[in-house]
């Protein structure tokens, strides 16, 4: 028997193991060029959204979208879509995601040719020429009534979800029949709404666009803004001023948080349970 | 949300508990299709693996875990695609151009760390394809025996015996090198 130490047949195991452990090591050293995950995500997002649809159109054939295209006609086909997808509810929160994948998503080029409609989590916003900001005071929502939250959270048909990263909230309301429920704060108002519902608050803005917020999936409009009510009638109330509002969905409830800036607005959402 | 959660929510219809899916399994699906030999065309696997896997979310087993159910998807998109192009799959990588992370080192030892992971890696390409898929699921990849065989679709004894003649293959041909 020989101890050769360049026998291969020596102690074999052994040799294996260091044989693995080089191997590990070479792994971890192997680059692997991927693209970002988000990225990765609203691609697979898109394309199960374009199968959804029952004509398959989809990115691609979003017509009117090029540099001078008319926005209002843009605007109907865009309706267009969203109508086809219509079946169900989750179908029409989806495809406005894909809408916003579309008209956000896109070249910077892209971005500057459309005046449009973007529709996420039950708000509507019309991005385009800035017009004045509208005079329309305050008002609360229609059959806006006081509550506890324990009463709101009875009366309405979602989960209401409150920020750990705040009190108790002062205030807390619900709105037209149990569509709307808004917490308030000192300076901070936060409404909350079946986010696939359709339409619940439209907002009119121009440059600077809205900001994707990827780490809670939502959007942050940094201008004050002109924001109304859309019931379920569809017809909007008037107008008010918002200020910088943060955007988001949370499962199937749609959230809007006005009043604090960008990172205080990011950390209360973070906190919602 | 876990991915149980994120399953089951899939399943009915939530793209945006999927996006959670596909977020948290990207980087690992790349890993996957590049290391298997997709190549240039990783990305195009990748979207279509997750494409398939949605579709076919109710087949999935909800006590397994999604991870090696997806890479096994994966695994088969990476297969048609090199299949389709007619050629050996190759594995798709370089070393990348950096020392061992932590702690100074001598630029030679560098050198010499360098040139033997190198020559590992030339064996495990020329390794027979069986053999190879083995070894970079069970190193590259770090994936277990077991999810090895849901991956590749093999009985977990097929691994081990792969994986032992891979190895040993592998010590044979750098063995041979280091004596030349």
């Amino acid at each position: 028997m020989s101890s050769s130490p360049d026998r291969p047949d020596d102690r074999p195991d052994e040799r294996l193991a260091d044989l693995e452990a080089d191997l590990l090591a070479l792994g971890e050293s192997l680059a692997v060029p991927a693209p970002p995950p988000s990225g990765v995500a609203r691609a697979v997002r898109a394309r199960l959204e374009r199968e959804a649809s029952p004509d398959g159109r989809g990115r691609e054939a979003v017509p009117g979208s090029g540099p001078g295209a008319d926005p209002g006609r843009a605007d109907r086909n865009r309706w267009g879509i969203l109508r086809r997808l219509r079946p169900s509810p989750r179908r029409v929160a989806a495809g406005v995601a894909v809408v916003l994948a579309v008209l956000l998503g896109a070249t910077p080029q892209g971005r500057a040719a459309v005046a449009s409609v973007l529709r996420f989590a039950g708000v509507e916003i019309h991005v385009g020429e800035p017009g004045p900001l509208p005079t329309g005071v305050p008002r609360p929502l229609p059959g806006e009534r006081r509550v506890t939250l324990d009463e709101a959270r009875a009366s309405v048909r979602f989960p209401v979800a409150v920020p750990t990263a705040l009190p108790e909230p002062a205030d807390v309301r619900v709105a037209d029949g149990g569509r709307v429920v808004t917490l308030l704060w000192p300076g901070i108002r936060l409404d909350e709404y079946d986010g696939t519902l359709g339409v619940v608050f439209r907002k009119e803005l121009g440059e600077p666009w809205p900001e994707e917020q990827p780490q809670i999936r939502g959007w942050w409009i940094q201008r004050p803004h002109g924001v109304s009510y859309v019931p379920s009638n569809g017809v909007p109330r008037e107008e008010r001023v918002a200020g910088p509002t943060l955007i988001w969905q949370r499962h199937a409830v749609g959230l809007r948080l006005e009043g604090p800036d960008r990172a205080r607005a990011l950390r209360i959402a973070a906190s919602v349970r | 949300m876990d991915d149980d959660e994120a399953v089951a929510r899939s399943l009915a219809g939530d793209l945006d508990a999927y996006e959670v899916l596909v977020t948290r399994y990207s980087a690992a699906a790349h890993r996957t299709a590049s290391l298997l030999g997709a190549g240039d065309e990783a990305d195009d696997v990748v979207q279509e693996a997750f494409v398939k896997a949605f579709r076919h979310l109710a087949s999935f087993r909800r006590e397994a875990a999604f991870k090696p159910w997806l890479l096994r998807i994966v695994a088969n998109e990476t297969h048609n695609v090199t299949r389709s192009r007619g050629r050996r799959t190759d594995l798709g990588l370089r070393l990348e151009a950096r020392g061992e992370p932590g702690g100074p080192e001598d630029p030679q030892d560098a050198a010499v760390a360098a040139d033997g992971r190198g020559r590992l890696l030339d064996a495990v390409r020329r390794l027979p394809e069986r053999e190879r898929e083995v070894l970079v699921c069970r190193y590259f990849l770090q994936l277990s025996e077991a999810e090895t065989a849901e991956v590749l679709r093999v009985r977990l004894g097929t691994v081990k015996s792969r994986a032992f003649r891979g190895l040993k293959r592998l010590r044979e041909e750098v063995g041979r090198e280091l004596l030349a």
